[in-house]
């Protein structure tokens, strides 16, 4: 009996190891970090002065929104619709290379498949391999062209960042949260916290890299969820300058090629700046409420034309008929009757994703929800949906 | 199958035999020595001399021809998108026969074959009643074992390989050959192109080893060889089905199968690692529980067989 016990010892032991680096080895890599204290502003100015003009890095993205997982095997209009959608559905990993000012390569690694975006100097390439597409895209010669003054240019970050933690303040609580690592580099984690309780949104957190400033993760929790809403985080970051060959791109031999020209070089020069930090803290801003981060320009131009629309402190880039109901993280935005077409609305696809409730559909997702109403009107906002259907009643 | 079981004191003096010959096969020279190379040799020629081991190379070796061959005699090109990952592809190079074909086989075809090599391991000694003469000779059941495991190694290697060659070369007969084009969108040339697949190859057998190992496990449990083969099988075809239900995401990096089809990430520039050391871990975690469950269970087994 005891040789029984002795020969089977080791039968348990070895699991046993297995499973006791399984877990620890993850717990070293989050051990303990602690730096130097810092004050919110502190921190908002280190991502005001970040420098980073070159990197190699990969990136991950996970939603827990709640919405059904849609296949992406659609076909014809739908394809396009329904790969959207996937990008905000499950979770996705790209490689990103970065050499500023005139290089950049994204690539999104689908499983068996990859789509990139490479960016060389005037040239832009968009290749999908699942159809062997590709897309290029020349931009307009810009040297001649001054790069926008943001409202900060003749200030230090420093006073950049208190004016902004003022201008938040009445609405969200910005703490420094406990010291943390990603990607293998030391992080401050910057938490903000909406003071309202009527929003969805639980609380928003962006690690900064300690050393460059860089963020290098954004969270957004969601009201009665444990796992993070939505994340896009590093997982591996090198800041060495990636090899120059990365962003010389030819379309293979075989590939559909299409050729597009931008019309408009102020829209495209918003696009081109990837180094702009206030550009940045708007993409990363619209992402925290919940839409993905622009997979090309044009989905890129639509966001900023939204963000733009739903500033309406900002005045000028306005669109019409654009209602903001509600300040801070409560407000909804009304889009006005006709925005969503007869056809849009008995597409299947919307049918899938939403549900009905009165007076229309609802899509109902862990940080935002959006109502379109049967006379074609669209409700959103990071509210839950019965302040949503009172904004479509009232209006 | 046969089964010519040699006379009792034949193999106990001889010196230790792996399994049983094909009818008609010699026996192969068996060294007098018993070190664990001499058991290896054995075990390999006894595996790779059976008819059941080419029928099943055979089988995995069509499947590249069957897919290059349909390709070949439809007259419309094939749309992208449709069909098996890189089937569009394949007109215009015909190197992509061979990816093709390794994606069609990983889920099922390979996971079969495998699943009959692991579970016949011991499995097939005890159901032909040669356990116990190999195990009179001093060679001892954790080397018989080990010995055993490696055996099915080999043969995961083989099966891959099988696959990617034949799919090669029945590419390059019926179709041109050029620089390859990655998923990137880069392309490579001819040279690098062989070696990325004989990376893959490289990938898709330390995929299997943990499935190997479980195979191994099983076959320990049992005397039954078709049994054996039978679980291993459905192993793998139920870590498959669990891998696709999005309500278990939290165990799909635990599953062996979790990265079977990220072969694909040795097909971006530049090359991504990250899974194929993440494969590698997983496989080895398997092969090393499992390992451990087959020699505890062999080694306090009542060998009557």
């Amino acid at each position: 009996m005891t040789r029984r016990l002795r020969t089977w010892l080791p039968v348990a032991v070895v699991p046993a190891v297995v499973i006791v680096g399984v877990l620890t080895v993850p717990l070293q890599a989050g051990a303990a970090v602690d730096l130097p204290d810092k004050t919110p502003a502190q921190v908002l100015a280190m991502i005001g002065d970040s420098n980073v003009k070159a990197l190699s890095g990969t990136i991950e993205q996970t939603s827990e929104l709640g919405l059904p997982s849609l296949p992406s095997t659609g076909s014809g209009a739908d394809a396009s619709a329904s790969s959207a959608l996937e990008l905000l559905t499950g979770s996705h990993t790209a490689r990103i290379y970065l050499n500023a000012p005139d290089n950049v390569r994204v690539q999104v690694m689908d499983r068996l498949a990859e789509r990139d975006l490479v960016r060389n100097a005037s040239d832009v390439w968009m290749y999908n391999s699942k159809d062997n597409t590709a897309l290029h895209v020349t931009l307009p010669d810009m040297t001649g062209m001054a790069r926008p003054q943001t409202d900060g240019a003749q200030q230090t970050p420093a006073q950049l960042a208190e004016r902004m933690l003022a201008a938040i303040d009445p609405s969200t609580a910005v703490t420094v949260g406990k010291d943390t690592r990603v990607a293998g580099r030391t992080a401050y984690e910057l938490r903000l916290t909406p003071r309202t309780d009527a929003t969805l949104v639980g609380e928003v957190s962006i690690a900064v890299d300690s050393e460059t400033g860089m963020p290098l993760r954004v969270e957004v929790q969601a009201r009665g969820q444990s796992d993070p809403a939505f994340s896009l985080a590093f997982t591996k970051l090198s800041l060495d300058a990636p090899s120059a060959d990365l962003f010389d791109f030819t379309p293979p031999a075989g590939a559909k090629v299409e050729e597009k020209t931008l019309p408009d070089p102020s829209a495209i020069h918003d696009l081109a700046i990837h180094d702009s930090a206030m550009h940045h803290s708007a993409l990363h801003d619209k992402t925290m409420t919940g839409t993905k981060m622009p997979a090309t320009p044009e989905e890129a131009k639509k966001l900023l034309e939204q963000l733009k629309a739903e500033q309406p402190k900002n005045g000028g880039g306005m669109l019409p008929g654009v209602t903001v109901d509600g300040t801070g993280w409560a407000s909804v935005v009304e889009l006005p009757a006709g925005t969503v077409t007869a056809d849009v609305l008995a597409n299947p696809l919307l049918a899938q994703v939403t549900e009905s409730v009165d007076g229309g559909r609802l899509l109902s997702t862990a940080l935002v929800t959006v109502l379109v109403t049967d006379d074609g009107r669209v409700f959103a906002g990071s509210v839950p949906a019965e302040r949503l259907q009172a904004a479509a009643v009232g209006g | 199958m046969s089964s010519d079981t040699r006379p009792a004191d034949a193999a106990a003096s001889v010196t230790p035999s792996t399994g049983i010959q094909g009818p008609g096969a010699p026996l192969p020279d068996r060294p007098r020595r018993s070190s664990g190379w001499a058991l290896m040799v054995s075990e390999l020629t006894v595996l790779f001399r059976r008819r059941r081991t080419w029928a099943m190379l055979l089988a995995l070796a069509a499947v590249p021809v069957l897919i290059a061959v349909a390709v070949r005699l439809t007259s419309s090109p094939v749309a992208p998108g449709r069909g098996p990952p890189f089937l569009d592809r394949v007109t215009q190079n015909g190197l992509f026969v061979a990816i093709t074909a390794m994606v069609v086989c990983i889920p099922l075809f390979l996971p079969l074959t495998i699943g009959v090599v692991a579970g016949d391991t011991i499995a097939g000694e005890a159901g032909l009643g040669t356990l116990r003469y190999l195990l009179v000779a001093p060679a001892g059941r954790v080397r018989l074992l080990i010995v055993k495991y490696a055996g099915a190694a080999v043969f995961c290697l083989a099966a891959t390989l099988t696959v990617a060659v034949s799919g090669a070369a029945i590419g390059a007969a019926l179709f041109p050959i050029g620089p390859v084009t990655l998923l990137s969108g880069d392309t490579i040339g001819v040279g690098e192109s062989v070696l990325r697949s004989l990376l893959i190859a490289g990938y898709v057998t330390i995929s299997m080893l943990g499935l190997s190992a479980i195979g191994l496990f099983i076959s320990t449990l049992t005397e039954v060889p078709v049994g054996a083969m039978a679980a291993t099988i459905v192993v793998s075809v139920v870590a498959q089905v669990l891998d696709a239900l999005p309500q278990l995401d939290w165990l799909h990096p635990w599953l062996f199968s979790h990265y079977w089809l990220d072969f694909a990430d040795l097909l971006r520039q530049p090359l991504e690692w990250t899974s194929f050391g993440n494969n590698a871990l997983l496989q080895g975690g398997y092969l090393l529980v499992f390992g451990a469950l087959a020699y505890g269970r062999f080694v306090t087994k009542d060998i009557l067989s």
